[in-house]
């Protein structure tokens, strides 16, 4: 936020950013971002989920130089220690150090969240924009294809994916998106309803803006900020239902470090070495929690309903 | 909440204003050909759905062992070979009628199937929706009274904490804990197998059967099993329900007529509870509506670890084992459910919110 | 839910509503596994593990594995039996009065039927038949009732009639079925199949009562019985898929056996004072296959070369304690003709004799391939194992798991690199496995002799089909033996399979479950004691 153009400068950026007056276009919207900003960062449990966020990523570039072992490497005569100076988080059923595979993890976990946004997300607001932008057939053959993919049951959906294309953490994201942008669609074509008969529409029509460009610059835009939240609440439950297949044997492949997966092959030891389940159950419960509370917090920010 | 117990909040119903203006018969008849697309949607959906998959209906009946011409001929007997459009229309004709076939792995038609492991999840999310609904509005409710206080952030926290954990992983720790050691709940599985003959199954629903057997003892065997699954479903639920009551009442919060009942001296118990909560009644109908349609997919996980005989674990299984005839018929089932739940809140939405009206 | 001891339950019950009651009733065996895996109970059909135990208690065979000595058999329907001089006709002699739980009495015909019927319905059982020359369209002359308590069985070739015994007699494919009962039942010319999906039509000790799939197996004792009566009145057999589950409720009394649990709750449970660990072993191997239709596995020494990629007593000690021991013969130990346990487990971990093979056969640098495997909880250590160990002579193995259903799939349509599965067989003797694992009658696609294992793999050896069948005539015992001994070593160096372990069954119950007769081919229902 140092470098705006075409902004005077002021005596200190912070003096521009709550001046009362903006003096530019540029100023009135880095003006309204640091006003939402200020409010999320009020928002203490938000702030707590950006930040352990934050943390998830800085582990997932560093971690794996913050860890002596190889994520990899077994050794059977090492099996099942429990946490201990040498092993923060103890070692796995194959003798591998746990802290280091949580780790190792963290990409893998952001990863997923990474692909499903970059999957579900443009999926769901182009249909959704599309349709309610369009109405007519457009909007009711669209929402009818919402409808059957919603009513179909998820697991099914993301099962039968996997299946055909092939266990593996790559293909269970996919499938996972495919079943997530449903209801992404209908939210952005809620959004795309309210403002199809607005002036500035009216006004961007009669200057000649072609309907591609209309829903692309105009509506889109303004369906963004739930679309973002919705996606940021579908984490958590997306990095859960990556568990949940990882349970059912199809989620991440061995030997990954993915966390689901170590979750699903830590839960026979529950009773015996509760630290196997735990350590990767805790780690997806924490950045779950995270994006739950982030998303929370921008829903209050950015919903004005609440207002 | 894994797999089938997060995206509650995914489900919204919109109702389409423009509806509204159209004429009732207009409405009826769009709404019962909409739903009429659906369902054929649903079932072609459900039938590709079937192909792609890369298991074997055969090798499921025959056993690993077979010869290649017994093979051959199974192949044929299901009808396997005809052209993939005639075997579509056999499918929806057959459905239509509830006629899924017989169920490769139990032998038994689909459908007898279905009404036997139905009620055991529908006994199940119905006593979670009724803890998750009984917890989830007053949390909301105080969350939004006392927003951004510190008993706001604490509801939040503990109810997104309910929604975060892993649900298998929350349900053996609640195994381990409430029936192991501190022995506060029955075992898993649904009754207790000395009972497991003496009761005649009425409805399917034990709390209810028992009931209505005058079996005091038996009602209190089947509660006390039902209560720790249903209670670990609950938490998801209840986490939706109170984040969208406290998103509802804050907007009525912010409405002039709470102004003015303030402004008349009405105390902070009477603006909440009988000026704002029942403008927000009908939109929590449609959310409790449909996490309970959520929840009656049935939650496999939770079902596997509590030895639950549901839908959830009787769907998955017969994916697993290439049982087509019983997944279909399942998935069907669990899409006109999700339907008719959705129409159900529409309708309701329509007849009863006063914006609508 | 028409139950007969409705009132003694009821009583039970109200005793058990009216204190911190956590025991089963004392006439009544409570056991916890997994049984998604039923999906009929027509012995015809049957292909699965707990499927067998219960049809194996519910329906009598000709003869019985017997209990004091696995390789060994005993009469059951059948009092006697002899066999013709030129080893060609096997005749068997009835036990008199026993009658179907219908009333209907068991006859000669009823055993030509039923064996009849497993060829002409031609489910993956056929094959136990028409492996020793038995075929559908012969069936009415090879099985064949004299009178009513004379039944005579005709070979295609003299086999040794102890093997016949052990592989068909007492198999399932010899279960004597009410064959009027069945006709009446008869669908579409099914032969009772359907049926016989949800029913047992029977003699044995126990008759299915009833099962919920996904639920409860319920057998009951069987009053009419021919033979000893059964102490435990009541078979439950609960299905608790996940074994931390099943643990609990052991602990707590809820049940008295649970079947399913992994190694380190065996462990854990074994130092419990109130329960007790037990195990026998299968004649179930657990190996990985590898498809010698590819340049890479075709060449023996890759296949030798992964035998030394696993530390096979690492193994045995931790992740397949209770669960498995090591071997590497394709014959099991407790098995006739079976290497003994030094020489039929020669291999250790040994990574430069691995990459010398891999080198001498041309791959100094590697390969890549992927490795299926199943969901089993052991399944994924030792993949994970022999992957870690692949890799460090260069050979990338990616692992794809999945459901059985779809594992067999690509198995059989010899669509895979390696897979790791299990193969059981009913028949202690060599020759049950090298039948199946060392022959290959025809290798070609066009032949879909998907039962065998060698043609999955696309493996084939004239000389191992020869010797096999030259073992088996053989009439001079301990030539016979010398034959079998040198078949394994040398199946060891070329064949087409790696066997890791012979697998264990291992139960876990309560002190007071006195008794528990069980090998490797049985679990006694009927002999079972509680205290």
């Amino acid at each position: 936020m140092t470098d705006l153009p075409g902004s005077p400068p002021q005596s200190t950026l912070r003096g521009w950013l709550e001046a009362p007056g903006a003096t530019s276009p540029g100023q009135a919207r880095a003006q309204a971002a640091w006003r939402s900003w200020q409010r999320l960062v009020a928002n203490k449990a938000a702030l707590a989920g950006l930040i352990v966020l934050l943390a998830l990523i800085f582990l997932a570039v560093f971690g794996p130089a913050l860890t002596p072992y190889d994520p990899m490497a077994q050794n059977l005569s090492e099996r099942l220690l429990p946490p201990s100076g040498a092993h923060p988080f103890g070692t796995d059923d194959l003798g591998r150090d746990i802290m280091t595979r949580i780790l190792y993890g963290a990409r893998i976990t952001l990863m997923m969240a990474a692909l499903v946004a970059v999957i579900a997300g443009p999926i769901g607001l182009i249909v959704g924009a599309t349709a309610g932008y369009l109405g007519g057939w457009t909007d009711i053959v669209a929402m009818r294809v919402v409808d059957i993919f919603l009513s179909f049951p998820s697991l099914i959906l993301a099962l039968a994916f996997v299946a055909a294309l092939g266990p593996g953490i790559e293909n269970a994201v996919i499938a996972i998106a495919l079943s997530a942008w449903p209801p992404i669609a209908r939210l952005a074509r809620a959004e795309a309803l309210t403002v199809r008969k607005s002036d500035y529409i009216a006004a961007a029509r009669i200057q000649g803006a072609s309907r591609f460009r209309l829903i692309l610059r105009h509506v889109m835009p303004v369906c963004l900020p739930s679309v973002v939240i919705r996606i940021t609440l579908n984490m958590a439950g997306i990095i859960l239902t990556a568990a949940g297949l990882g349970f059912l044997g199809l989620g991440a492949q061995p030997p990954s470090p993915e966390w689901g997966a170590m979750l699903a092959s830590g839960r026979q030891f529950m009773l015996t070495s509760w630290w196997l389940a735990a350590i990767p159950g805790a780690a997806i419960m924490v950045v779950s929690l995270a994006f739950n509370l982030l998303g929370d917090g921008l829903r209050d920010v950015l919903d004005p309903r609440d207002d | 909440m894994a797999v089938t117990d997060t995206a509650a909040p995914d489900r919204e119903t919109d109702s389409d204003t423009a509806a509204r203006w159209v004429s009732l018969a207009g409405v009826v008849f769009r709404t019962v050909l909409s739903v009429a697309v659906t369902i054929l949607g649903l079932l072609a959906l459900t039938f590709f759905i079937g192909r792609l998959l890369p298991l074997d209906p055969v090798l499921a009946i025959l056993g690993d062992d077979a010869s290649q011409e017994a093979y051959d001929r199974m192949y044929v007997s299901l009808g396997l070979d005809q052209p993939l459009w005639r075997q579509f229309l056999t499918y929806i004709v057959n459905s239509l009628t509830f006629d899924f076939g017989t169920s490769l792995t139990s032998g038994r038609p689909v459908t007898e199937d279905i009404l036997r492991v139905f009620p055991a999840t529908l006994e199940l999310a119905t006593v979670a929706m009724i803890l998750g609904t009984g917890l989830g509005i007053p949390l909301g409710v105080t969350a939004a009274a006392n927003r951004d206080t510190w008993i706001d952030q604490t509801v939040r926290v503990v109810s997104l904490i309910g929604y975060s954990a892993p649900i298998f992983w929350l349900g053996l720790l609640g195994l381990t804990v409430f029936y192991a050691g501190l022995g506060w709940v029955g075992a898993p599985g649904r009754i207790d197998i000395v009972y497991q003959y003496d009761l005649q199954p009425v409805t399917g629903l034990y709390l209810v059967d028992s009931l209505l057997a005058g079996r005091w003892d038996i009602f209190q065997d089947v509660f006390s099993r039902i209560v720790l699954p249903a209670s670990i479903l609950a938490y998801g639920a209840m986490a939706y329900i109170a984040r969208m009551t406290r998103s509802f009442m804050l907007e009525q919060f912010g409405q002039e007529y709470i102004t003015a009942a303030r402004a008349k001296g009405a105390t902070r118990r009477q603006v909440i509870w009988s000026h704002a909560f029942p403008n927000i009644a009908v939109q929590l109908v449609t959310v409790v509506a449909l996490s309970y349609a959520f929840l009656l997919e049935g939650a496999v996980l939770t079902e596997t670890v509590f030895a639950w005989p549901g839908f959830g674990r009787y769907l998955t299984t017969a994916l697993l084992r290439a049982d087509m005839n019983a997944v279909l018929g399942c998935t069907l089932i669990v899409g006109l459910i999700f339907i008719a739940l959705n129409l159900a809140s529409d309708i309701f939405y329509r007849v009863f919110d006063p914006r609508t009206r | 839910m028409k139950i007969s001891a409705r009132t003694g339950l009821a009583a039970a019950a109200i005793v058990a509503a009216t204190g911190a009651w956590a025991e089963t009733p004392p006439d009544t065996m409570v056991m916890a596994r997994n049984i998604d895996a039923i999906s009929t109970f027509d012995p015809a059909q049957i292909g699965e593990v707990v499927t067998n135990e219960i049809i194996q208690n519910t329906c009598d065979s000709l003869v019985s594995t017997d209990p004091a000595d696995e390789a060994g058999v005993v009469p059951a329907l059948a009092k006697s039996w002899k066999v013709s001089d030129d080893g060609l006709k096997i005749t068997f002699d009835l036990v008199q009065g026993a009658t179907f739980p219908s009333g209907n009495p068991v006859t000669a015909a009823d055993v030509a039927w039923s064996m009849q019927r497993v060829l002409k319905l031609g489910f993956g059982n056929a094959a136990t038949l028409t492996e020793y020359g038995f075929s559908a369209d012969g069936a009415e002359e090879q099985f064949v009732a004299v009178d009513d308590h004379t039944f005579e069985m005709n070979l295609s070739r003299p086999y040794p009639s102890g093997l016949i015994l052990q592989a068909i007699a007492s198999n399932r494919v010899a279960n004597v079925l009410d064959k009027a009962l069945l006709e009446g039942e008869a669908v579409e010319n099914d032969y009772g199949n359907k049926y016989l999906t949800t029913h047992t039509a029977c003699v044995g000790p126990y008759q299915l009562r009833q099962w919920n799939a996904g639920e409860v197996v319920i057998l009951e004792a069987n009053e009419g019985y021919y033979g000893d009566a059964p102490k435990i009145k009541r078979w439950i057999i609960r299905h608790v898929a996940e074994a931390q589950a099943q643990r609990l409720l052991l602990e707590q009394g809820d049940i008295d056996v649970a079947r399913d649990l992994g190694a380190e709750d065996l462990r854990d449970l074994s130092e419990n004072p109130d329960i007790k660990v037990e195990s026998t072993p299968l004649h179930q191997l657990y190996y990985m296959g590898f498809n010698s239709a590819e340049p890479e596995f075709e060449d023996d020494r890759v296949r030798l070369a992964f035998k030394y990629l696993v530390d096979y007593d690492g193994l045995a000690d931790t992740v397949m304690k209770y669960l498995g021991v090591p071997r590497a013969s394709v014959v099991p130990i407790g098995a006739f003709g079976a290497l003994n346990e030094e020489e039929g487990q020669p291999f250790k971990l040994d990574l430069d004799k691995a990459k010398e093979l891999i080198t001498e056969a041309g791959y100094p640098d590697g390969f890549t391939a992927r490795l299926f495997v199943g969901t089993l909880p052991y399944v994924a250590p030792i993949a994970q194992h022999v992957q870690e160990n692949a890799a460090k002579i260069g050979i990338t193995l990616n692992i794809e798991q999945m459901a059985n259903a779809q594992l067999f799939s690509a198995f059989r349509g010899r669509d895979f690199d390696t897979i790791m599965l299990s193969w059981q067989t009913s028949v202690p003797h060599a020759h049950g496995m090298l039948s199946r694992h060392a022959v290959n009658p025809d290798n070609s696609a066009d032949s879909g002799l998907s039962m065998y294992p060698t043609w999955r793999a696309s493996w084939f050896s004239e000389d191992f089909n020869r010797r096999v069948d030259e073992a088996l005539f053989e009439k001079d015992e301990a030539k016979q033996i010398e034959m079998y001994h040198q078949i394994q070593k040398d199946h060891m160096e070329h064949g087409p399979f790696a066997y890791m372990f012979q697998l264990l069954d291992t139960a876990a119950m309560r002190q007071n479950v006195t008794n528990w007769p069980w090998n490797a081919f049985r679990v006694y229902y009927a002999d079972v004691e509680k205290g």
